[in-house]
């Protein structure tokens, strides 16, 4: 049985997450507009925005603390979200600000934040292994922290991830996998990635059990992760959950989605995770004015986020230079500027 | 001999699933002052918000006059360029 | 010779090089049903970056293969395809993911003839986007020219202009042996990316091919000789525009990395005595130590001053400033070029 608390929680989460991709399309898109040119404005680079997916991080961050390690691909803001990552710290690495989360070196795919044990990585499915790592470590010590992998249903033929089902098995690790089935692997649709309708039949093929929620709602997820995340923390191993999401806004900025038909376009904007868990907290007996409460908190926290982002400084460009070894060796250099590494012109 | 010039002008090529928009950018030229084209050819590729379009040449000529720069911005109805059909 | 160039492409139409790249492409599946594409979005897609765009509607979906994301499996059927007897074209969408499916790069198609004695050839061409510049950090940047050249066994190709693109194309895929065909997100023409000045070129109508092994000498100069591939060929020039008034800079650009044209790097040195290799992959173990070595060990004599502007031992940055002040600008080679005259 899910509490008001955590009903009222996830529903934070999820307005928080989807204000937050609204407000960030229109923050890439300054500076973009007529002329669409990646690399301008005030977020340049590849943007993955998550509207449509946000039941998949609620219902599964919802059991997690800080201690457990979740891992994301790609598209990761709502996720990090839902675990609790610092949204001010996080929008200003967006922005490539200095004070970001990674100093403005990772950029949106490459988000990382230990203080809540949040990882990412770009790389389809590559998120998986280091998820395993995690439980592993979290086993070594006697300790019942778990690790969560979050992947596309684009990531579920990956070697990267196949491995890891099976490893996490064969060593009975406390991992949950959780695909977010948002119908498209940027313009292939799932019928012609696999054969398998159901993502969470990988399992089978590992003796791990398997899950899949059929639609995006948030209750359905915490109930599914509830029991894989309480499975895990006993020491009674892995489970793979499959959520049905929707993917709103193109796989990335940019995207004009020619590929895909309009139906199934409008399909998604009409299946709404967040209506739908705005009439779950009205059935539980929340009050109207309690629900406005927390979309107005929500929003407004995604204002000051980005506020307050915008007017961070943007690193210094020696700062490039720092962090690649946490240790760096005694003369090492990176070899920044001719002249810097040993010259072969002698005139030095 | 005459002093026929053919517009390339963007209200002709605008889709109609671009009514909504306004404005466009050429986001390349394939032709510069003084190339020969032949009816039919691309000439440039625009881009109307996200999605890209060729612009064929509406004439058989010589290209006297980009109205466009490259990566530049134009307005629906905007004329592109003239095509000399001087024979 | 860039001026001649452009006096001789005026008159004629220009095309962007993923454009060139298709064309070649579309050409030889016309005459060779042994010749077909497999990667992630080139089908409806048309290639994130453009280099399958318009396949779909010529070829269809046999010839034209979207896969799933699978690079071992995907890049590893295209090996065991051509040592079937097909020319396949896999794409491997951004270099950087390599190491998704290195095993089957480098232990299967780049090692296959050898083992076998020569009685497998593996003649595909695989070819992926490299380079930054568009603040996409360091997984999506990478340029990767010296991992892949390293490696033996498999010719590697860097185009820098659309009649390049074409030509080099075209060879890549009647090649006998497994291609690495690098082209440079920057230079393809996309309308979101826009190219700098000089990749759109006037390509000829008719297929013909350009040999590997034969760089291109795209300015000549007395002065200092500047060696370079992709994206940076365009800086150089620029740079050598810009320093026109005080040094005669001879730019060449590379073309393909295996084989690599050593003649002509030390042909210009001896002439120049004075090197500067410009490079976007990483400083060490890489392109411009080899280029550096090679002129050392064939014109040793004649050099008087060599200088690397490269990217740093260092990842990719995300932030623009840190990605601009990483990647070699137009000023960091006249810097390095005057430096060599001091």
């Amino acid at each position: 049985m899910i509490s008001d608390t955590e009903l009222q929680e996830m529903y934070g989460w999820m307005v928080t997450a989807r204000y937050y991709e609204e407000r960030l399309q229109e923050e890439y898109l300054e500076g973009k507009q007529p002329a669409f040119d990646i690399s301008a404005g005030p977020i340049p680079g590849e943007l993955h925005l998550a509207a449509g997916q946000e039941a998949a991080a609620a219902g599964v961050c919802s059991h997690l603390r800080d201690a457990d390690t979740v891992t994301a691909p790609h598209r990761p803001h709502h996720v990090a979200i839902a675990k609790g990552v610092d949204l001010k710290r996080m929008t200003a690495e967006i922005f490539g600000r200095r004070t970001g989360l990674c100093k403005g070196k990772g950029g949106h795919m490459h988000l990382f934040d230990s203080t809540v044990n949040f990882a990412g990585s770009g790389i389809i499915a590559e998120g998986c292994p280091p998820a395993v790592g995690a439980a592993l470590a979290a086993e070594k010590r006697g300790e019942d922290n778990v690790a969560v992998a979050y992947l596309g249903e684009g990531a579920i033929s990956q070697g990267g991830f196949l491995e890891s089902l099976n490893l996490a098995s064969v060593q009975n690790l406390p991992v949950l996998f959780v695909i977010e089935d948002n119908d498209w692997a940027i313009s292939m649709p799932k019928e012609r990635v696999t054969d398998v309708g159901n993502g969470s039949q990988r399992a089978d093929g590992f003796d791990m059990p398997g899950k899949r929620v059929d639609y995006d709602d948030a209750c359905a997820v915490y109930e599914a992760a509830g029991e894989a995340i309480g499975r895990a923390r006993d020491g009674n191993g892995p489970t793979l959950l499959e959520v049905q999401v929707h993917r709103r806004m193109g796989h990335f900025m940019g995207d004009a989605e020619g590929y895909r038909p309009e139906a199934d376009s409008e399909r998604a904007k009409q299946r709404d995770s967040i209506e739908r868990m705005e009439s779950t907290l009205q059935k539980a007996g929340i009050d109207d004015d309690t629900i406005d409460d927390i979309r107005d908190r929500s929003h407004q926290r995604v204002e000051d986020a980005i506020e307050w982002a915008k007017d961070q400084p943007e690193p210094d460009p020696d700062e490039a230079y720092n962090d690649v070894f946490t240790n760096p060796p005694a003369g090492w250099t990176p070899n920044t500027k001719p002249g810097q590494t040993e010259s072969a012109g002698g005139d030095d | 001999m005459s002093d026929e010039t053919v517009a390339v002008e963007s209200e002709t090529i605008w889709p109609a699933d671009s009514d909504d928009v306004e404005e466009a950018i050429v986001s390349n030229w394939f032709v510069r002052e003084g190339t020969t084209v032949t009816e039919g050819d691309p000439i440039a590729e625009i881009q109307i918000e996200k999605v890209s379009l060729d612009v064929p040449a509406p004439a058989t000529g010589e290209i006297c006059e980009l109205l466009v720069d490259e990566q530049g911005e134009f307005e629906r109805g905007d004329t592109l360029a003239r095509i000399s059909t001087d024979q | 010779m860039a001026e001649a160039d452009e006096s001789e492409t005026t008159g004629e139409r220009e095309t962007t090089m993923s454009r060139a790249m298709v064309s070649a492409i579309a050409s030889e599946m016309r005459d060779s049903d042994d010749v077909f594409v497999m990667g992630e979005d080139v089908a409806d897609y048309g290639g994130i970056f453009d280099s399958t765009d318009g396949l779909l509607e010529e070829f269809g979906r046999e010839k034209i293969m979207d896969v799933p994301i699978s690079e071992t499996g995907f890049i590893g059927a295209a090996v065991g395809a051509a040592q079937a007897g097909m020319r396949p074209i896999a794409e491997l969408m951004f270099a950087d993911f390599f190491g998704v499916g290195m095993d089957q790069i480098y232990n299967q198609m780049a090692k296959n003839t050898y083992m076998s004695g020569s009685t497998v050839n593996v003649p595909m061409v695989l070819m992926t986007a490299v380079g930054g510049t568009y603040n996409d950090a360091a997984q999506h940047s990478q340029t990767l020219y010296g991992t892949f050249a390293h490696l033996p066994g498999m010719k590697v190709v860097v185009p820098s202009t659309a009649a390049d693109a074409k030509g080099l194309m075209h060879t890549a895929i009647r090649d006998d042996d497994p291609v690495v065909y690098m082209f440079h997100k920057r230079l393809m023409g996309i309308g979101w990316m826009p190219a700098p000045d000089g990749p759109k070129t006037s390509v000829p109508e008719d297929d013909y091919t350009i040999d590997f092994g034969e760089a291109d000498v795209k300015r000549e100069g007395d002065d200092v000789t500047v060696v370079t591939l992709g994206l940076h060929v365009h800086r150089a020039l620029e740079a050598a525009d810009a320093l026109a008034e005080e040094v005669d800079v001879e730019v060449i650009d590379l073309r393909t990395l295996v084989p690599l044209d050593t003649e002509t790097v030390l042909e210009s040195v001896r002439k120049t005595g004075r090197l500067v290799v410009v490079d976007e992959d990483y400083h060490s173990f890489g392109l411009s130590g080899e280029i550096v070595a090679r002129a050392t060990e064939g014109a040793l004599a004649n050099l008087s001053a060599v200088r690397r502007v490269t990217m740093p031992d260092a990842p990719i940055p995300y932030a623009r400033p840190l990605e601009q002040e990483v990647n070699p600008g137009r000023e960091d080679i006249i810097e390095a070029v005057q430096s060599t005259t001091e």
